[in-house]
């Protein structure tokens, strides 16, 4: 009966990301990989950087997850004079019962989806305070620690034009969100779809498919799902391959500061477990990490200023190290 | 609890999944090895075949033949060691198969009991069932392997069929060795004969010696031409062993023997001395015993006889001893002509020792002479079978050689000293004239050390014809000294003279070295007959 347990929810598992994607797909046309990349941090527990040019939907897809999830959601939107209480609240007097006193106002942060739009216009002070709560999963004003609602979900947005004036996020802080997907512009197909479902009567409303208990039981699944050895040795040799110091490849070794922190090995190995139960499948296999390694390490690899001047970016370097780096059947 | 059965069917089921795949990765290990092996095999022979190409390799058949089983062995023992694990067979089959880890995950995880385990186990059987896992490691041979086997075979059967160049050569040192053999057997029997002697001589240890190195030498030589330079030095040491004073002794004693014969009372002695030093020896004792019992007529008759022997005697010691007894038996002196007839017989022993000697000495040196006709034989097919260009190149020059018929005189001078038994070589030069040039050889007889002997030489002057194919080896060929000490290097024929300049003054040596007392006549006559006919032969034609 043990080990039937985990069946029924690792089926749940995938029947819930299915049903995420499709009913996500209703309103989102295109974007199936945004849309799973967001689907996997979720499940995963992580946070989403999304990067893309203004209009892509990257709000809407925030907002239509908090709609079929069924949980709070709020939006925050990033300007220079956003102070880090308008984000996780405040102290303020109020009277009760004839006596002034100070009364905890919550911030927008206290939701379990949170919109961080356009994070990098906000000052660093203000940043920090977003990125320590992403961290730790709890808010400390004045002398109380006060934990967020679980599942705790942020998706980060920002614009990679228009730089002009904002703060850019530092590695540090970067290195806190699970994935960073690049929203793509879409096809011409897409575009059409676009245009027909938006410009309509109306727009298709979605329905909920699960709530705050159903994705933490499915967090609590995906950790459970087994990896083999080499499987997982071939994950650390992707992080090690990412670091100047330890790679073989010329381009790494010429082109990137630093390599991916530890952290980006337990992202790839999480990402990678909830990706094999979306697929049907119990075990992780080397596709499931190539698949995630892109959103999982493209914003832990620094890259030196001679990669700007020759164009290289983070991606390419990592699809060169996916390429090059020895799974252990092809050794044997 | 319910979990246990389901496990263990799935543990069994994995293991019939691991039996399934080890036999056929051992199959498609098998074949593959299997053309590892082939083309090291055919690799390997083809290997050995060039070298023995590029050089004589006189057992490259069997190095060839060996090489076959130890590369299958060496190819079946990595086949065995080199088995991949279950892990490994269950990765490869993944990975094959397009499994996505399954099956690695679960045969890793078989023992783990977690809560996703007994899932994931299930879904990998299932998939495994799916699929053919004997598909995971198809028998293939590589395209390219088979082409380089294809190749090897081809060229190494070519190399197998074409002659090979060092066959001849290899043939030439199969039957140096054999000739060899021949020689060394020959002056190991001569070593034998002379241990089995009855006349066992002082110098036997030290012949013995000079013929066990010799024999040694000729063995161990590169070839019968090397094994030929052992075999002069050794007779130089036999020589050395004789005494030089022989000859002189010998003579004195036919000497006194012929002066005994004409008397009455020294007429036995005189038969017993040419019998033999020993009997003579004996003989003049008991005429030295008897000299009292003579007759006044009879003592001044052997005195002459005594004096007349002591003037011919060429020995100093057997001269003065004859002279003493002469003069003794003259004055009446029995008793001193008794002691000089006495020392006489001394010396007549002596000569019986130095014969025995000279005989046993001479076994081996004729021991030596069959060694070296063997050795000569093989050198002189050696030289033929390499000389075939020599020839050609000698022909090309008109100029050097006389036409058919045309004859040259030749004068040599020989020089040797020598008497009685020894033997020696001497060399001599002739100056053809007319149209040829010709060379001659003289042969001397003669000892180390003789004194007064009279050596002989002739020349003889031939002339060399451009198809005369006949040689003796042990010659020195024109422009090179008989006694030149350069050592032959590899590939240089052997010293070879043409047979027609050679074969009068062997003829003389032979006829010289004959003309011994010791010799009787009729043996002479044979071996001028034998030169005689060589020479008829050699005056008709060409040999």
């Amino acid at each position: 009966m043990i080990a039937e347990e985990p069946r029924v929810d690792a089926a749940k598992v995938t029947e819930l990301a299915q049903s995420l994607e499709s009913e996500l797909a209703r309103l989102i046309v295109g974007q199936k990989a945004l849309v799973r990349d967001t689907v996997i941090a979720l499940i995963a527990g992580g946070h989403v950087l999304l990067e893309g040019v203004p209009g892509l939907g990257k709000t809407v897809l925030v907002r239509s997850l908090g709609q079929v999830l069924s949980m709070s959601f709020s939006r925050i939107q990033f300007t220079p004079d956003l102070m880090p209480a308008d984000i996780v609240g405040t102290n303020v007097i109020g009277d009760e019962a004839g006596r002034r006193e100070f009364h905890y106002q919550a911030g927008p942060i206290f939701a379990n989806l949170v919109l961080a739009d356009e994070i990098n216009r906000a000052t660093p002070k203000t940043q920090s305070a977003l990125l320590e709560a992403m961290q730790e999963r709890t808010v400390t004003v004045g002398t109380q620690t006060r934990p967020l609602p679980s599942p705790f979900f942020v998706l980060a947005t920002q614009n990679p034009i228009e730089l002009e004036g904002t703060y850019p996020l530092p590695e540090a802080q970067l290195d806190r969100f699970f994935f960073k997907v690049l929203v793509p512009f879409p096809g011409e197909r897409d575009l059409l779809e676009i245009a027909r479902r938006t410009t309509g009567e109306s727009t298709p409303q979605l329905r909920a498919v699960a709530d705050a208990q159903t994705v933490l039981a499915a967090q609590r699944v995906a950790r459970e799902v087994p990896i083999a050895e080499h499987v997982l040795l071939y994950a650390a040799r992707l992080i090690g391959a990412t670091h100047p110091d330890r790679t073989e490849l010329d381009s790494v070794r010429r082109y990137v500061r630093w390599g991916a922190s530890p952290r980006g090995l337990q992202t790839v190995v999480l990402a990678a477990k909830v990706r094999a139960l979306l697929e049907g499948r119990y075990n992780v296999a080397f596709d499931d990490l190539s698949a995630v390694a892109q959103p999982a390490l493209r914003h832990r690899i620094f890259l030196q200023f001679e990669a700007e001047a020759d164009g290289v970016t983070a991606d390419r370097l990592i699809s060169e190290i996916l390429e090059h780096t020895a799974k252990e059947p092809a050794r044997a | 609890m319910a979990e246990a059965p389901g496990s263990a069917k799935d543990m069994n089921s994995l293991e019939a999944i691991i039996r399934e795949l080890g036999g056929a990765a051992a199959r498609a290990r098998a074949a593959r090895y299997a053309v590892h092996a082939l083309v090291a095999a055919l690799a390997w022979v083809a290997l050995v075949l060039v070298i023995a190409r590029l050089t004589p390799f006189e057992q490259r058949a069997l190095v060839a033949a060996i090489g076959i089983p130890v590369v299958l062995a060496i190819a079946a023992l990595a086949w065995l060691i080199r088995r991949p694990s279950a892990a490994v067979l269950m990765r490869l089959a993944d990975f094959q198969l397009g499994l996505k880890e399954r099956l690695s995950t679960a045969w890793e995880r078989r023992t783990e009991s977690g809560p996703m385990d007994a899932v994931q186990r299930r879904d990998a059987l299932q998939q495994a069932a799916g699929a053919r896992l004997g598909t995971a490691f198809p028998v293939r041979v590589n395209r390219g392997e088979a082409s380089l086997v294809a190749v090897l075979a081809i060229f190494s059967l070519a190399l197998a069929l074409l002659p090979n160049p060092m066959d001849q050569v290899l043939a030439q040192r199969q039957a140096d060795r054999l000739s060899q053999e021949r020689a060394t057997r020959a002056v190991q029997n001569v070593q034998k004969k002379i241990a089995d002697s009855t006349k066992p001589t002082p110098v036997d240890p030290q012949v013995q010696k000079i013929l066990q190195d010799a024999a040694a030498k000729i063995r161990q030589a590169d070839s019968p031409r090397k094994a030929l330079e052992s075999i002069t030095p050794a007779e130089q040491k036999l020589q050395q062993l004789t005494d030089p004073g022989t000859p002189a002794l010998n003579s004195s004693a036919q000497n006194l023997a012929n002066a005994l014969s004409s008397t009455a009372a020294g007429r036995s002695a005189a038969q017993a001395i040419s019998s033999s030093p020993a009997k003579g020896a004996q003989s003049v004792r008991d005429l030295a015993s008897q000299l009292q019992n003579l007759s006044p007529q009879d003592r001044d008759e052997l005195a002459k006889a005594l004096a007349k022997a002591s003037q011919q005697a060429q020995n100093g010691q057997m001269r003065d001893s004859l002279s003493k007894a002469s003069a003794s038996l003259k004055s009446g002196d029995t008793s001193s002509a008794a002691q000089g007839l006495n020392d006489v017989a001394s010396q007549l022993d002596s000569l019986q020792q130095q014969e025995n000697t000279d005989q046993a000495v001479a076994s081996a040196i004729n021991g030596l002479e069959a060694a070296r006709q063997e050795l000569a034989s093989q050198a002189d097919r050696d030289a033929k079978g390499q000389g075939a260009q020599a020839t050609a190149g000698a022909s090309a020059s008109p100029g050097a050689s006389p036409g058919a018929g045309a004859s040259a005189s030749g004068s040599g001078s020989g020089n040797g000293n020598g008497n009685g038994t020894g033997n020696g070589n001497g060399t001599g030069t002739g100056t053809g004239t007319g149209t040829g040039t010709g060379t001659g050889s003289g042969t001397g007889n003669g000892g180390t050390g003789g004194t007064g002997g009279s050596g002989s030489g002739t020349g003889s002057g031939s002339a060399a014809q451009s198809t005369e194919r006949v040689y003796v080896p042990g010659q020195p060929v024109p422009g090179q000294s008989q006694n030149d000490p350069t050592p032959l290097g590899p590939g240089q024929d052997v010293p070879l003279s043409p047979y027609t300049q050679v074969i009068q003054a062997y003829q003389q040596a032979a006829l010289d070295a004959t003309d011994q007392s010791l010799i009787p006549g009729s043996e002479r006559d044979l071996v001028r007959q034998y030169f005689s006919q060589l020479g008829e032969q050699s005056a008709a034609g060409p040999k």
